[in-house]
């Protein structure tokens, strides 16, 4: 514990070391604010705008999650029939790979024009390119059960459906958390790319009217503030890794 | 007396494509009697393990029949209970809840068998770690929370497949011990397959050769010493007369 701490203060120290070069190559280069804003204006601008950036910022974080949770839920709502048939596994994934071929930012246009500005094109996104990590790894958790333990389990007469509910689910669980770390961060992605395509509210959206009157301070407290959440919500995932899925990371309890 | 099982005429192919049409063992006659304990030893690939696994209703033979009480068989329908030689236990499952998974399977009642599981962890020495996780044991204690999983559900046949063979010596001699004790107490028929012939004539009141390619019973032994045995008996004459014969029967 007091080592992770003197770490976290090491990094703490190297980011603050990161800012004072920053603003001090920018001071002594005289580069404009518009191309490099100095971490103090980014500071100062993030405190006048604080109300509208929290806005903003919570308008993009809940159509982020509510994209991620509908990922998840479909990610394993599918996994259960792709891996208990190979013969449905075998036609539906090569489908589901070849949709992940598209780049889902150019669907966002299309979004717009049939959902029209607003909420439903920032989920939408946010889930389409979420959606594929999170399936891959807890599906193939489910189905690398090993061989001798489905024949240990089949001696005293378990049924295909018994063994995935009894050692499919439960093996798949701790893949399936640590997936959505990287769901999480898809999920931001997607929703602030349809935010600055298809829509007047978000990070996205600020980030794109900020850099288009050379205000280039507040894109920066978008990025800083997005990178915070995302950074935020990992850890918070992490707790409840810990907590569901102790026994994968062998915590004794 | 009728046997408990009898094993009559059985041949297993395989015909999975990597081993496209192999026989594994072909017209195997073996019977198995109520409490006994009978070792089949084989070299690896002698279809010691297929025999197992016809016996433990995962693999149907394309010939001859298995018949239990006099009960003409198909498929899977005597209950068996099965120990590997990986413990193949659940890392998300405390040892009790482990040793209960075959209850829960079979759809019984799980709170019935909840004292029997006590007696059997404190049987094997296990008292006092029923709520630990497998990954907190050593491998030997996973394998009698394995052997508790296999005998939970009062097995006709207690089938046991190279159990101890990734257990250091000592550990493997305490097991001996231990599953000739569990044994007597739960007057279980049992199968050892193994390729430790000393571990064969020190558990079994028969030892089954099986060897060629494809496999055959070759010869049975019968090993007259009276149950329980001691790890002393390894060290005489008569035990070693009985290792030199059944090693002898395996061929090169």
């Amino acid at each position: 514990m007091r080592l992770s701490r003197s770490r976290t203060l090491n990094s703490l120290v190297v980011l603050v070391f990161i800012c004072v070069v920053w603003e001090l190559v920018v001071d002594l280069l005289s580069i404009p604010q518009y191309i490099l804003p100095t971490p103090t204006s980014i500071a100062s601008t993030t405190i006048k705008y604080y109300d509208y950036l929290l806005r903003n910022l919570l308008d993009t974080s809940i159509h982020a999650l509510v994209g991620l949770a509908l990922a998840a839920t479909f990610s394993l709502a599918i996994s259960l029939p792709l891996a208990y048939s190979e013969v449905v596994r075998d036609t539906v994934y090569p489908l589901i790979t070849g949709f992940n071929a598209i780049p889902r930012a150019a669907l966002v246009p299309l979004l717009a024009l049939w959902f029209g500005l607003g909420s439903m094109p920032k989920i939408l996104t946010a889930f389409l390119i979420a959606f594929f990590p999170v399936l891959v790894p807890t599906l193939t958790a489910m189905v690398t059960i090993e061989k001798e333990l489905w024949e240990l389990l089949m001696s005293f007469g378990a049924t295909k459906t018994q063994i995935l509910i009894k050692v499919g689910i439960p093996r798949a669980m701790p893949y399936f958390l640590s997936s959505l770390h990287m769901g999480l961060t898809s999920s931001f992605v997607g929703t602030v790319i349809a935010e600055m395509v298809a829509s007047d509210s978000g990070l996205g959206y600020v980030i794109l009217s900020s850099t288009s009157r050379l205000d280039t301070a507040l894109a920066f407290s978008c990025l800083i503030l997005l990178a915070l959440i995302t950074f935020v919500l990992s850890k918070v995932l992490s707790v409840v890794e810990r907590r569901v899925v102790g026994w994968a990371y062998r915590v004794s309890t | 007396m009728e046997p408990l099982v009898r094993l009559h005429g059985i041949t297993v192919r395989y015909d999975g494509r990597r081993n496209g049409g192999l026989v594994a063992i072909t017209d195997v006659d073996l019977d198995i009697y109520q409490g006994e304990v009978v070792g089949i030893v084989g070299k690896s690939g002698s279809g010691k393990t297929t025999l197992l696994k016809v016996l433990a209703g995962l693999i149907r033979p394309v010939k001859g029949e298995v018949v239990f009480n006099n009960h003409k068989l198909n498929g899977n329908s005597f209950r068996v209970g099965v120990l590997f030689q990986s413990p193949l236990l659940l890392p998300w499952r405390t040892v009790i809840k482990n040793i209960l998974l075959p209850i829960e399977v079979l759809g019984e009642d799980v709170s019935k068998y909840l004292s029997r599981a006590l007696e059997l962890i404190e049987k094997v020495g296990l008292k006092g770690f029923e709520n630990s996780y497998p990954w907190e044991l050593s491998g030997g204690m996973q394998q009698r929370v394995a052997l508790c999983r296999a005998l939970i559900h009062r097995p006709s046949l207690l089938l046991l497949d190279e159990p101890f063979s990734s257990l250091d010596a000592i550990t493997r001699e305490e097991m001996w011990m231990l599953l000739q004790d569990v044994i007597s107490h739960e007057g279980c028929t049992t199968v050892l397959v193994t390729h430790d012939v000393r571990e064969a004539v020190l558990l079994c009141d028969r030892v089954v050769v099986i060897g060629g390619k494809p496999g055959r019973v070759r010869a049975e032994v019968r090993v007259d010493f009276k149950r329980p045995r001691d790890l002393k008996l390894q060290y005489t004459k008569e035990f070693n007369d009985y290792v030199v014969m059944v090693r002898g029967l395996l061929g090169d």
